[in-house]
This record gives C-alpha cells, sequence and structure tokens, in this order.
C-alpha cells in the first residue's frame, strides 16, 4: 500500500456508510486552527520501545500530552548509507486524552491506512526527488539504522514537509530509534578460506548452534544482512559470495564457480567447531534457489532442509560442474523481456518452459524438506510456475511430504527480513544490451 | 552436542533496552524436566563479576521462561522476572563492599545470560553452558545529548532529550558520597526531562582554603535550567536522595530562586536545614559524630545523627512553607538516615501549617537507604569515601534484597507518574510501556 489521497478515502469512507467520520474530521480539523501550543507547555512526549531493536522485533509508538481530536501526523525518517533519505509518514487523530498509540489507533492516510503498528518501518521510501530504483539494503551490519521519529502538527504529505515554514507540518517532538540487524554478542567473521569467499556469523555462547547456508540472488556481491538476522536468532550463518564479487577470481559478470565452490562452503560450515554438522540448513531467495536445490540434490552434501523464496529450480544458462556457466549472464538476454516504461523482467528467463529440462536441478533426489515462499505478484521471477514444477516433480518421486509452499498475494520478489520497505522496482549493477529510456530496470 | 540431540537455545527480548524496561528470558530445545541454572554475569566498570541465577526445570516442551516458571534456588527464588537482575551480588572471592554504579553513560551494561546444565551454585566460569545470549541495558536512549556544564562556576552535566521541546526540567541531587553520578539524569531524560546532574559536594578550592557551596550555587544550576532555551521555565522539578534531599527541601522553601514546580526526595529528611554553606550543615552534624553506630560486622550506622528529631524549628527545613507538591520515599530498614522519622515528622509539620495536601509518602518495609532505578542490584553495604576525613569506611545502608528490589520498581514507577503528572500536567494514569 503506497499513497492514498485523502479525498480518495472520504470517497470510499462515504461508500460504506461512515459519513460520520468525514464530518467528525472536519471538526478537526477547524480545531487544528486554533493554535494549542500556548507559552509554557511543554512539547507533547513521542515514546518508542523499545528504543534499540532488532529490525524483527515490533516497536510500540505512542504520543501523549496532546489536545484531545487533534490531528497529527507520525514521520519516520532515515538516511541510508549511500546519502539518501527516505521518509513515512501517517496520519492519526489523538483520542480523548490526547493520546496516540500506533499498536490500536487506524491511519487515516499518508504512507498506509488502517492500523498498522510497524506501517512507519515497512512503508518507507525515498523522499519526492530522489534518485530512482533505490532499494534499501544494509551493507554494514554491526551498525544499526538509526530511525528519526517525529510528530508533526496536523495531516502533512512529504511535498509539505521539506521546510516551506508553515504552521502545519510543524515538528512537535521526536525520538529516535535504532534498528539492528546483529543481536549483541553476534560475532561476524570475514571469511576467505579454501577459495570460500564470505561471512560468517555466529550467535553468542560456545554453541554447537545448527547452521544455514545464506544465498542471494544474481545482483551480486554479498548480502550479510539476513545471516547477521539468523544469527540473532541463534544460527550460526554464512553468508556467501558466488558472483560479482571482488575477491572470486574471473570476471565480475560471469559465475566463475561451480560444484566445488559450494561443496566447500557447505563443508566449511560442517568442519566448523562451533556448528552442529547435522544441523545445517541452506536458504536461497531468487537465482539462490536454483543453488540451494541443486546442493540439496546434487552435490553429496546433505542440507536437513532448504527454504527458498521466489526463485527458479533450474537455470538458463549452462550451469558447469567445476568451473561455474559458461556464458555471462548478460550475453544472452533472448527471454529478458520488458514493459512499456522500459523496466526489464527476469520472469521469462526463469520460466519452467523456458529453460531446457537437462538444466534442472534434480529436486526429486532431495531428501530434506523444503520450504518454498511465493510471492504471488512477482514479476521477475516466475516463482509460481517454479513451485508447481518442483511440486509436481517431488511429488511424482513420492516425496510430496517434504514440500511446504507458504504462498503471499501482492507481494513481489524481494521478500525480506520484516518491516523492510518494499522495492517495487530497483536499480541494477547489470546493463541491458539495448538502451531503452528510461535507464530503469526492475528486479 | 553431536548434533543427534536439539540444541538449547536462549533468548533475551529484548536484546537491548533502557534499564528501567523489562526483559524476558526464554530457554528452548532442552529435554523436557531438565534441571537447569539460569545465570546472569556482569563485568563492571571497575572490573568486578556480579551474578544472579535461579533455578529451574524444563516444562514438557523442553522450555523455561524466567517470566512465568517459578525458580526453586540460586539468588532468588519464586516467579521473578527481573530477578536475574536485582539478586545480583559480587561473585564469590571479589573484594568487600563494592556498589554496581554506571559512571559511562554512553555505552550500556552488558549482561551475559547462560544456561547450565543442573541446579548451580557456583563454578559457574569453569563450566560449559549449554546457551548464551548477551543484553545490553542502556541509561541513554538513542537522541539523547550529554552535555558537560562548567559555567558560572557549576560543575555539572545536563541531558536534553531528542527534539526540541521545551521539556520541563530536573535538578538532580546526589547524596553525601559526592562525585558526578549522570546515569539517573541520563534515564531521565530518556522519559522526556532536562535533567541536570549536578556536583556540589566537591569542596571548592579559593584562597581561604577549602569551603563547601552555598545558596547561590544551587541557585545557579537552578537558573541555568531556567534560561536554556529547551526547557519550560516554569517546570522544574528537583529530585533529591540522601542529603541531597536536605538541600532541595531547604533550596525549595527558603530560596527566593528557586522554586520548583515539585519535589521528589529519596531517603531523605529535613532536619538540620541547608540555608546557607554546607559546611556550617556539615559542622552541625558532627556535632552528633558520638551518636554513630556499629553493627556486629562493624559497618557504620549513622542514622543517629540526625536522631532524635528535634523539636527546635530552627533546626529543621519549615515544611510547613512548602508550596509544591513533594513526594517522600522512604526505605523503613534504612540504616544510614532517619528517613521513616523525618517523614513522619514532616507530616506533623505539614498538617499543623495546612499544607499536608500537597504531601506524599511511599513507605516500603525492608527497603534500606540506596532506593535506585528498577533492577539496580541491592546491596547491604558498602565503601563510602568520608569526603573531608578521606578515608574510606564501610557504611550499612540496610535493606532486605527481595522487598528492596521490589521497592525500587515501585518507586521509580511513582516517581515517573508524579514527575509526568505534575510537569507534563495532564493527569492521565496510562502506564509507561513496559514490554
Amino acid at each position: 500500500m503506497t499513497w492514498t489521497p485523502l479525498y480518495l478515502l472520504e470517497c470510499q469512507l462515504r461508500a460504506v456508510g461512515q459519513l460520520r467520520v468525514s464530518l467528525h474530521r472536519k471538526m478537526c480539523n477547524r480545531q487544528a486552527q486554533v493554535r494549542w501550543r500556548s507559552a509554557g507547555r511543554p512539547a507533547p512526549l513521542l515514546t518508542a520501545r523499545p528504543t534499540r531493536a532488532l529490525v524483527d522485533e515490533p516497536i510500540s509508538i505512542e504520543a501523549h500530552h496532546l489536545p484531545s481530536h487533534t490531528p497529527i501526523t507520525v514521520r519516520a525518517n532515515l538516511t541510508s548509507e549511500d546519502g539518501d533519505l527516505w521518509e513515512a509518514l501517517s496520519h492519526y487523530y489523538t483520542d480523548a486524552k490526547g493520546a496516540v498509540n500506533l499498536m490500536r489507533d487506524p491511519s487515516m492516510g499518508g504512507s498506509y491506512v488502517g492500523c498498522e503498528p510497524m506501517g512507519l518501518f515497512w512503508a518507507l521510501q525515498p523522499v519526492p526527488g530522489s534518485r530512482e530504483g533505490l532499494r534499501l539494503r544494509k551493507r554494514d551490519v554491526e551498525t544499526p539504522y538509526a530511525v528519526h521519529l517525529s510528530l508533526l502538527e496536523g495531516h502533512v504529505n512529504p511535498e509539505d514537509t521539506r521546510g516551506k515554514g508553515s504552521e502545519e507540518g510543524q515538528e512537535l517532538a521526536k525520538t529516535v530509534v535504532d534498528r539492528w540487524y546483529m543481536a549483541p554478542g553476534v560475532r561476524r567473521i570475514e571469511v576467505r578460506q579454501n577459495g570460500v569467499v564470505g561471512s560468517m556469523f555466529l550467535p553468542p555462547g560456545p554453541g554447537p548452534f545448527p547452521a544455514v547456508l545464506d544465498l542471494w540472488g544474481m545482483g551480486g556481491g554479498l548480502v550479510e544482512y539476513r545471516s547477521a538476522l539468523l544469527a540473532s536468532h541463534g544460527m550460526a550463518s554464512l553468508a556467501l559470495a558466488y558472483f560479482g564479487h571482488k575477491d572470486i577470481p574471473g570476471p565480475l559478470n560471469r559465475i566463475n564457480v561451480g560444484d566445488s565452490y559450494f561443496r566447500a562452503a557447505f563443508q566449511l560450515l560442517q568442519k566448523h567447531p562451533q556448528v552442529c554438522e547435522e544441523r545445517i540448513g541452506v536458504m536461497g531467495l531468487s537465482f539462490g534457489v536454483y543453488l540451494s536445490l541443486w546442493i540439496a540434490s546434487q552435490l553429496s552434501v546433505k542440507p536437513r532442509c532448504v527454504v527458498g523464496i521466489n526463485g527458479p529450480l533450474g537455470s538458463f544458462n549452462t550451469f558447469s560442474s567445476e568451473d561455474g556457466q559458461q556464458e555471462s549472464f548478460e550475453e544472452n538476454q533472448r527471454h529478458w523481456s520488458y514493459d512499456e516504461q522500459g523496466y526489464v523482467s527476469f520472469r521469462e528467463v526463469s520460466l519452467p518452459s523456458n529453460i531446457p529440462s537437462e538444466n534442472y536441478a534434480k529436486v526429486e533426489d532431495m531428501c530434506c524438506p523444503l520450504l518454498y515462499i511465493v510471492g504471488k505478484d512477482d514479476l521477475s521471477c516466475a516463482s509460481l510456475e517454479n513451485a508447481d514444477e518442483i511440486e509436481k516433480r517431488l511429488h511424482a518421486a513420492g516425496k510430496s511430504h517434504l514440500f511446504t509452499r507458504l504462498s503471499y498475494p501482492g507481494a513481489g520478489h524481494l521478500i525480506e527480513p520484516p518491516y523492510a520497505p518494499n522495492a517495487r522496482v530497483s536499480l541494477w549493477t547489470t546493463r541491458p544490451a539495448k538502451l531503452f529510456p528510461p535507464e530503469h530496470i526492475r528486479t | 552436542m553431536a548434533g543427534k540431540e536439539p540444541c538449547p537455545l536462549i533468548v533475551v527480548r529484548p536484546s537491548r533496552c533502557i534499564v528501567d524496561e523489562k526483559f524476558l528470558v526464554l530457554v528452548q530445545n532442552l529435554p523436557p524436566g531438565l534441571a537447569v541454572t539460569v545465570h546472569a554475569l556482569i563485568h563492571s566498570e571497575d572490573d568486578d563479576f556480579w551474578e544472579a541465577f535461579g533455578h529451574y526445570i524444563s516444562d514438557d516442551r523442553g522450555c523455561v521462561n524466567v517470566a512465568k516458571d517459578a525458580s526453586i534456588g540460586g539468588s532468588y527464588d519464586g516467579v521473578e522476572p527481573m530477578g536475574l537482575l536485582w539478586s545480583m551480588k559480587p561473585i564469590p572471592g571479589s573484594r568487600p563492599g563494592l556498589r554496581l554504579r554506571k559512571k559511562e553513560v554512553h555505552t550500556p551494561l552488558v549482561v551475559n545470560i547462560s544456561v547450565y546444565q543442573g541446579h548451580m551454585n557456583e563454578r559457574f566460569k569453569d563450566t560449559r553452558a549449554l546457551a548464551c545470549a548477551v543484553a545490553e541495558r542502556w541509561y541513554m536512549a538513542p537522541g539523547v545529548q550529554r552535555v558537560g556544564i562548567t559555567t558560572n562556576g557549576l560543575k555539572g552535566t545536563l541531558f536534553l532529550p531528542p527534539g526540541a521541546g521545551p521539556f520541563p526540567g530536573l535538578l538532580d541531587l546526589w547524596g553525601g558520597g559526592g562525585g558526578l553520578v549522570e546515569y539517573r539524569s541520563a534515564l531521565l531524560a530518556s522519559h522526556g526531562y532536562v535533567s541536570l546532574a549536578l556536583d556540589y559536594m566537591t569542596p571548592k578550592t579559593s584562597g581561604n582554603g577549602t569551603q563547601h557551596v552555598g545558596n547561590d550555587y544551587f541557585e545557579a544550576a537552578f537558573r541555568l535550567l531556567q534560561e536554556h532555551p529547551q526547557v519550560c521555565g516554569d517546570r522544574i522539578a528537583m529530585l533529591g536522595l540522601s542529603f541531597g534531599t536536605s538541600v532541595a527541601l531547604g533550596m525549595a522553601v527558603y530560596s527566593p530562586v528557586i522554586k520548583p514546580k515539585c519535589l521528589v526526595s529519596v531517603s531523605g529528611s529535613h532536619v538540620m536545614p541547608v540555608n546557607g554553606s554546607l559546611s556550617d550543615v556539615f559542622a552541625e552534624i558532627k556535632k552528633n559524630a558520638h551518636n554513630t553506630r556499629h553493627d556486629e560486622e562493624n559497618r557504620i550506622i549513622w542514622r543517629d545523627l540526625l536522631l532524635p528529631i528535634p523539636d527546635d524549628p530552627s533546626k529543621k527545613v519549615d515544611v510547613g512553607r512548602i508550596q509544591c507538591p513533594v513526594l517522600l520515599l522512604v526505605g523503613e530498614d534504612d540504616q544510614n538516615w532517619p528517613a521513616s522519622e523525618s517523614a513522619e515528622d514532616m507530616r506533623q509539620m505539614m498538617e499543623k501549617a495546612g499544607n499536608s495536601h500537597l504531601l506524599t509518602i511511599a513507605s516500603y518495609p525492608g527497603t534500606g537507604h540506596l532506593i535506585e532505578p528498577p533492577y539496580s542490584p541491592h546491596i547491604r553495604a558498602s565503601n563510602f569515601m568520608v569526603a573531608q576525613a578521606r578515608t574510606k569506611v564501610i557504611v550499612l545502608w540496610g535493606g532486605q534484597t527481595v522487598p528492596h528490589s521490589k521497592a525500587q520498581e515501585d518507586a521509580w514507577q511513582k516517581t515517573l507518574v508524579f514527575l509526568e503528572d505534575h510537569l507534563y500536567g495532564t493527569k492521565h494514569r496510562c502506564p509507561r510501556p513496559q514490554n
């Protein structure tokens, strides 16, 4: 849910017979025009608990000591590591005691509507005027995101808050919450061993711990935050780079690693003195799903379970057994498709019917449970079709009991840890052979 | 653990919070019916170790929930969600007379929480834990600013909540131990008050020799708050502990400058009024030095220095003239200061003067002198530096751990509600979120 103009909301409310709500709003707006802040009164209080939370922990936000039945806006601001400003706003009315409680009260407009205790976090968007195609991803997981929460006067929209000097939108109160990917005591260890490139996250304590091999997609590089979060929940986790990382020899636009690399990564976990070698799972998103299924079925290692999010069971580009892919990802763009705005989609690339069946991971040889998560609005990967194909193959092999599917209507490709902002479109490092204006790429 | 048995897991939620917030400690993936010890350890800034532990039996799902299950032994027993903190004591073999106080408020108290197999009482250091977690407990919320104050001859630290304000203000006065103690002010700023922790016991050295501060020092501190652009000048409270109460009450009554909106007294007394130099007051108290007693362990009991409560009105603050609400927090086992007797005498004086409607007394049985923020470990006695004589003694503060710890929680809650009612001005009774 992004923007709902207030007039549209009023129409909707009238349509369901809640005329009195809109009348109430008119009355409150009139009251808001009376400047309630008289000399000597302290500012209202905005509180958030806990003030330092893990990113998957809910935060209770409340405001107190405001006049009753008054429109206010709660705003969240965050400056990303790249210096971009992200913002979410929501419109509330104080109750009879002059309080707002985001655990209880519905937002009447803004970045989201309805009762959404964590809406200010998951609805964060780049402020108007930002560069296009931004995605909020933490690189340094050893420091938190500082989210600045403010209470503003009246019902304010993003374009109103850019220092126009009007009384509407004036900041009444502020608080700050730190959101962490790493719990205290979690250790981050850089891994450059046996050719394996990654970052290992260990929970506090002697262990041994269950472990996860954590694989992302063709965005490349090394994405650590999910592993940091898993370690914060008691699992050792190895975030593994396999593509587009400077420490992996070979061209950055090819997958230069193969079976031996993934086997070495799995064994690195198995041999770690603080890991239970028989309790290692593999988790993959997007292309990482294909890799996870490949690892679980063909590499003679035995993961305890696999979690796949929105990914294919096969790769259109052949994946050689030892040396990685023979073609760069960009070389064969025959199945890349573009919409009317010029956004590219890899959906066709990942359709099982477009992939030669000899390029599928042999899921029928899997011996461990698979949890497959589908975003039904995934426009980057044909997740639904892949889920169906995997389920069909496991069923044919008498292994239906291993398959669990979770489907989420309206969810896209990037199913991230909870309360993270959604990016419907984002920039990607890979460039298409043809340039389509605008140069936007959708993942 | 070759991977056949489940891996035990201990979870603390939230793993980072403010020191007055509760946490949840949950152990999972144990075999059912297993005897375990949940243990908490703090390595203090002074390089000492403090610990607490509870004995539990996992339920039929292999879980222990410290908030819901009863401890059947250890440093606390019964259902005590926060027992792992308030029942902490120095580990065996520690130096005597320790007190756990955080000096550096920019960093958290780090608590290591582990679960061990069996019901253990010692040798935790030499035993491998089944699982561990780490919790951070902070005095300062993110966004709170800390500002050192040295203007106008003052020595203190100002803590400001995030945002433009304006905020109510608070003058925070500790007791005769002296020094600059910041953590309570940091905590109060995390609750929305501009709080000034003031060092007033350190004697000033001048050409005439060493002397203590006088009225003007406290007036300058109060004025600093009043004139601060982020403070509501007419909503400033005073909070005093122990001797700090004597100062606060004295200033509230006698100073033409200091007009607090409300006043909180923790373990304080109105005897020996502070209306002039502190040196005079100490000289007066010293006259009763022969009343110093010692307990069976030769720990100093100073409560009789102010007893009996004098009838002579010139020997005590005329609380009948107080014009603001007063909250007295009193430990009935206070061995350091006659807080109970003083509270009773103050009540009588205010009733006679007709302003007792301003007075609230919360009196706690089994509670000693050092009523600190909640979950702070209770200590019955500790080392104390007698400022003038520069000698170290061990002072008996009093209190029994369980009632004292409960009192700390209740007293803090009462303090926050009292301050909010009188400084933020709206009487709402919604309790602060406590997780």
